[in-house]
């Protein structure tokens, strides 16, 4: 990675973790939407019978959600501590190697070479960790999409089952949409960050 | 960098500064070393622009492995904002600093070396042939402020007390201090806080036996011109911006 990706890079990192905080504000939306409908649903009695097991499933859906962007969020802070450390490694390599030109007559100019060299081998240390990094977090997001996915399928469904709850058509189908809102943000933000993370590979 | 010895006996105390290279909207600073047989003491060793040529010039006269010490007189960044290079050229290094500043300070990066906390009423920094004293000067200007006073050497290292802001290549020593005076005025006016505080440190600096006062901008005071530098500090009504 070349100097000039560090700044990038920071921007990059910086913008997952405020994507992955807009999702889990909407699952936890998602969540609040979940338990709305379970009440709906046990006014409605009978006529939402078929809606009621969708409510615990939405929730569940907001759990797993929750649960995978708190592992991310994780991830991306390892992401950018390591963008830290990578950047604080080029800097010293580029300074030292500035002195081991301008010291070259130095009677002590040799003395710096270990550190040098050690500086050189934490740097590229740091690169192969990020990279590694980044691989597993692109994993991580892609099983975000799967709930996302699954919640949009949830949404149809609850769709078809609103139709026959009477007069509680309406607030159900205003769930349904939530859901189906919710579930789009979610795989649009997710979709975001990854194509922010290929990028980072793309210029590795 | 230009270097110059100001002090040569069983050790040596070397001034580094002048820097031609230095960018010019940077404030020109003073970098002191203390040098021993076989340890290296570096005093207020500047900002990250400054480090490679600062670490260029040391390599004159110490091996890295030998450079063993540093101290920060506070927490500005022309003083120690290089901490993080410094701490990855000398892993095994160990930073005097104020302990108040610590949590601060380790916001420059400081994983590798050992930070000795400065309590309040100072300590001593021990080289092995050479034992020198942190003296307190808190308030002068940073809240927790540290100088430092080799009774050998009879050198005072002063740290912003005594510092002038003026044009770049200017000689190291003070030649002719009532010409001085105004290029420390506004500096001592302005950054220094108390009248009370600079009471007490001047009383603390006329105990001791101070040959020379060494700033970490500006000129040197040599001989006569230290007695005359107090005399002008304690006249001087400071901490004029409220």
């Amino acid at each position: 990675m070349p100097m000039s990706q560090n700044k990038s890079q920071f921007v990059a990192v910086a913008s997952i973790a405020a994507e992955l905080s807009a999702v889990m504000e909407v699952a936890k939306e998602i969540s609040l939407a979940a338990a709305n409908a379970k009440a709906i649903a046990f006014r409605a009695g009978e006529k939402a019978r078929g809606f009621q097991p969708i409510t615990d499933f939405i929730n569940e859906l907001a759990k797993e959600t929750i649960e995978l962007v708190n592992n991310i969020n994780e991830h991306a802070l390892k992401l950018y501590r390591l963008t830290v450390k990578e950047h604080r490694m080029s800097e010293a390599c580029k300074r030292f190697e500035k002195v081991a030109v301008s010291a070259s007559a130095a009677p002590y100019a040799s003395s710096l070479t270990p550190s040098l060299q050690q500086a050189r081998q934490r740097r590229t240390d740091c690169r192969r960790q990020f990279s590694r990094h980044v691989s597993e977090l692109l994993t991580q997001l892609a099983d975000v999409m799967h709930p996302a996915r699954a919640a949009r399928v949830i949404a149809a469904n609850s769709r078809i089952e609103a139709s026959q709850a009477g007069e509680y058509l309406q607030s159900l189908q205003a769930v349904a949409e939530s859901v189906d809102n919710a579930a789009q943000i979610i795989h649009d933000k997710v979709h975001k960050c990854r194509s922010a993370l290929s990028m980072i590979n793309a210029v590795d | 960098m230009k270097m110059t010895k100001i002090y040569e006996g069983a050790y040596q105390w070397i001034m580094y500064g002048r820097d031609p290279y230095k960018p010019d909207n940077i404030i020109d600073t003073n970098q002191y070393v203390v040098r021993t047989e076989n340890r290296c003491l570096l005093i207020d060793p500047g900002g990250i622009e400054l480090f490679a040529p600062m670490l260029a010039a040391v390599l004159h006269h110490a091996p890295v492995d030998e450079i063993t010490d540093l101290f920060a007189s506070h927490q500005d960044p022309d003083i120690i904002s290089s901490l993080g290079l410094w701490g990855q050229a000398l892993p095994h290094a160990k930073l005097h600093a104020a302990g108040l500043w610590e949590g601060f300070l380790r916001h420059f990066g400081c994983e590798s070396i050992q930070y000795v906390p400065i309590p309040d009423a100072g300590g001593v920094i021990n080289l092995g042939s050479v034992e020198l004293q942190i003296v307190p000067a808190h308030y002068l200007h940073s809240s927790a402020n540290f100088n430092i006073y080799d009774p050998q050497a009879k050198i005072f290292f002063s740290g912003d007390i005594g510092a002038a802001l003026e044009g770049p290549g200017q000689p190291v020593f003070v030649e002719n201090f009532d010409a001085h005076v105004e290029k420390m005025r506004f500096f001592h006016q302005r950054w220094m806080p108390s009248n009370q505080a600079k009471r007490v440190w001047i009383d603390r600096v006329r105990s001791l036996d101070v040959e020379i006062l060494a700033p970490q901008h500006g000129r040197m005071f040599k001989g006569d011109d230290v007695k005359r530098f107090l005399d002008w500090f304690e006249a001087l009504q400071v901490g004029i911006a409220v």
